[in-house]
């Protein structure tokens, strides 16, 4: 028994190291990483290695606990500012946008299938969640930065909409088992239920969580495992109370992410790393428990439905939950793409088994191949989908290290080291030279081994590492001072904001006059802020307009106000 | 032309409005340092890595008129990239030439976009090397 032991934990230890080392082939596929997971497992199961694993319960409780950690994760880096621009186009995507897609691929579905319209609809239910870890790890991770308005809508759509597409499961289920008793008011009841206390317990929840975590003494490494059974308890409460757990957990990890812990960089990062071991735990698991023959025997059929779920059930749904804000259609078209599944649908695919409904094995199998064509045909492509829609602006976050300061009664500080490479813009000038933005300080140079503060050197090298003190929303303008050269020229500030820098608070008037473009009169004493909040309704960094032969595009903003508008000349 | 050192921005166009009042005798200096300070105020004309190009319209001139500047201490232009300015390129033109204006300036940024132009630029030693280099380009 010993031995047998040892022996598995070697071989958990394998599997481990295998799976996160096979991050960097991800990264240099360009490959979603959870597709590599995924295959991993298949590569390891009944068909594989031939390793099976088929306790439904089990599984069950794995994935909860894995998905609850992961949306406590995306709360916590979940920043309060993508509120402002995205929580009702997230909202409405993550209610009416699963809905409408659950019912278009339901009616598919049982067509396709010729199965009767409740259990195509529980399918659709199933597939009708877009993926949190899928779409964190593609907003957190990838050297890719998006106009605020669709990240952010993104981000918090797919942490949001699960609740939603259990909640559809689970009624569905409910529909099916009791057998035509068709819809009533307590279902309906049961939904607000669901999410009503869902909220409500989340945010209570997050609440006495972070008056617990400020209160308590603790030695340091245990502040992030408190966080963590804190975040198992709101979830445990709210779902034994009859509200949606996973919805509890996710307003919980976002309330404390945005208020001021103890420790914070500690639990952050500690949960950064606990939501990758959920997903490689969850997918490496998902994949063990397909057979591949089997999903690959519906191959035709189900790949019409992941085409029609992606082409068209996505890209309606995205469209009329966002009719009432103003999206640009380019926008709208980015955010279908990113209708990323995951686990989501797998995990979900397990319900009707374990509520003993027909067909079951169905539902999973397909489920899997809907997933599997999702990552592959959008998660491959989704870096190019940006560029041909136009919603990235140049990146940041090229940070070697980045530590928030927890400085009591202080404004928002970080402590960022970069290291210079050959193309930076700055390597080979002096120091002196170099002028920082406002609110930033460099404290010292790493140069081999040597260290040296300010005083002590004169000149910038390559492979210099330099650390800096600076206010949180200055980052950008720092990291694009070092950087500047390393973008592709698309994204280079010059060809991205253009030449000049209007202030917000231009008069309209005077531009006109002096770029001549025509213009309404009682536009003339507008100033360009209230005309660019007129025109996008939130304006975010990225957006732009054109005026005659000049176009504008909104560069900096501070509080919800736009201070900077970049001024392209015509070429 | 090249400049002796300036302390600030408003002394650098004021400057610069001096040099160009020979060749307007429409307007006084001061006329010209209003223009080019009012469009200063709408946001800053630094153009990035040391160089500006302040510009406006005025009806008092008929053809389009340009001045470069190199001022041998750098001016503060709160450019965007925090870098201060030493490279000046003024361009006055006149009212109603509009399509001309934004094709002079949309070449001109163009042109100084080159790092090697600018640094050219600089490594001339006075104001007719100054002008033959950029004629010359």
């Amino acid at each position: 028994m010993i031995a047998l032991n040892d022996q598995l934990i070697l071989f958990a230890g394998l599997l481990f190291t295998i799976s996160i080392l096979a991050s960097m082939i991800s990264r240099r596929l360009g490959a979603p990483l959870l597709l590599v997971f995924l295959i991993l497992g298949m590569f390891i199961g009944p068909e594989g290695l031939g390793i099976s694993y088929t306790n439904l319960e089990h599984a069950h409780l794995v994935g909860s606990l894995a998905l609850a950690l992961i949306l406590f994760d995306g709360g916590l880096s979940t920043q309060k500012q993508n509120f402002r621009v995205g929580l009702k186009p997230a909202v409405s995507l993550a209610t009416v946008g699963v809905l409408l897609t659950a019912m278009i691929i339901g009616l598919l579905a049982s067509w396709i299938f010729k199965l009767p319209l409740a259990y195509g609809l529980l399918f659709g239910a199933i597939v009708g969640s877009t993926d949190a870890a899928a779409v964190f790890s593609l907003l957190h991770t990838a050297n890719l930065e998006l106009k605020q308005r669709v990240g952010a809508t993104l981000e918090i759509e797919s942490g949001s909409n699960d609740p939603m597409a259990i909640f559809l499961t689970v009624l569905m289920i409910e529909w099916i088992l009791m057998a035509n008793s068709g819809f009533n008011m307590v279902l309906l009841l049961k939904f607000v239920q669901q999410m009503g206390l869902g909220a409500l317990l989340g945010l209570a929840g997050g609440w006495l969580a972070m008056r617990v975590i400020n209160r308590s003494q603790l030695s340091p490494g245990l502040y992030p495992l408190l966080a963590m059974s804190l975040a198992l308890l709101i979830f445990g409460a709210s779902a034994t109370l009859g509200g949606s757990g996973f919805l509890s957990v996710y307003l919980a990890g976002i309330y404390l992410g945005n208020q001021k812990l103890q420790s914070a960089s500690y639990i952050k990062r500690f949960h950064d790393g606990l939501a990758w071991l959920a997903q490689i735990v969850m997918f490496l698991m998902l994949g063990i428990m397909v057979i591949p023959s089997q999903v690959m025997a519906l191959a035709l059929p189900a790949l019409l439905l992941a085409l029609a779920l992606i082409f068209i059930a996505r890209p309606l749904a995205v469209v009329i939950s966002l009719l009432p804000f103003r999206f640009a259609w380019r926008e709208q078209a980015f955010i279908s793409w990113v209708g990323l599944r995951g686990a989501v649908p797998i995990i979900l695919a397990i319900f009707p088994a374990l509520a003993g409904v027909n067909n079951s094995e169905l539902f999973f199998n397909l489920a899997f191949f809907v997933v599997m064509v999702s990552l592959v045909l959008q998660g491959w492509t989704i870096p190019w989908a940006a560029r041909l829609t136009k919603v990235e602006i140049p990146p940041r976050n090229q940070a070697l290290q980045r530590m928030e300061l927890d400085l009591p009664n202080q404004p928002d500080l970080e402590l960022s080291g970069y290291r210079l490479t050959t193309d930076s813009p700055v390597v080979g000038k002096t120091w002196p030279e170099l002028r920082l933005p406002k609110g930033a300080k460099l404290l010292f140079c790493l140069r081999g081994n040597g260290l040296m503060n300010v005083h002590e050197f004169t000149d910038l090298q390559c492979d210099d590492q330099l650390y800096f003190v600076c206010a949180s929303n200055r980052l950008g303008e720092l990291e694009r001072k070092l950087f500047q050269q390393q973008l592709p020229s698309r994204l280079s500030e010059r060809s991205f904001f253009g030449e000049f820098t209007i202030n917000g608070n231009a008069r309209l008037g005077e531009l006109a006059m002096l770029y001549g473009f025509e213009l309404a009169d009682e536009l003339q004493d507008c100033c360009l802020h209230d005309y660019l909040q007129q025109r996008f309704g939130q304006p975010v960094v990225g957006d732009s307009i054109k005026l005659g032969e000049i176009e504008l595009v909104v560069r900096d903003m501070r509080m919800g106000q736009c201070t900077k508008v970049g001024l392209k000349l015509p070429h | 032309m090249c400049a002796p050192s300036s302390l600030s921005k408003k002394k650098a166009l004021e400057q610069i409005s001096q040099l160009l009042d020979s060749s307007i005798p429409s307007m006084t200096a001061t006329a010209i340092f209003d223009a080019l300070q009012s469009r200063e105020r709408l946001g800053t004309t630094g153009f990035g890595d040391g160089i500006a190009i302040p510009h406006c319209r005025l009806k008092e001139v008929t053809e389009p008129k340009a001045a470069l500047i190199r001022f041998s201490q750098a001016v503060d232009f709160d450019a965007m990239d925090q870098q201060p300015v030493d490279l000046v390129f003024v361009l006055l033109v006149p009212q109603d030439s509009n399509a001309t204006h934004l094709a002079i300036l949309a070449d001109l940024a163009e042109q100084l976009e080159q790092q090697n132009l600018a640094q050219e630029l600089r490594n001339t030693k006075d104001a007719d090397e100054l002008f033959n280099y950029f004629q010359s380009q």
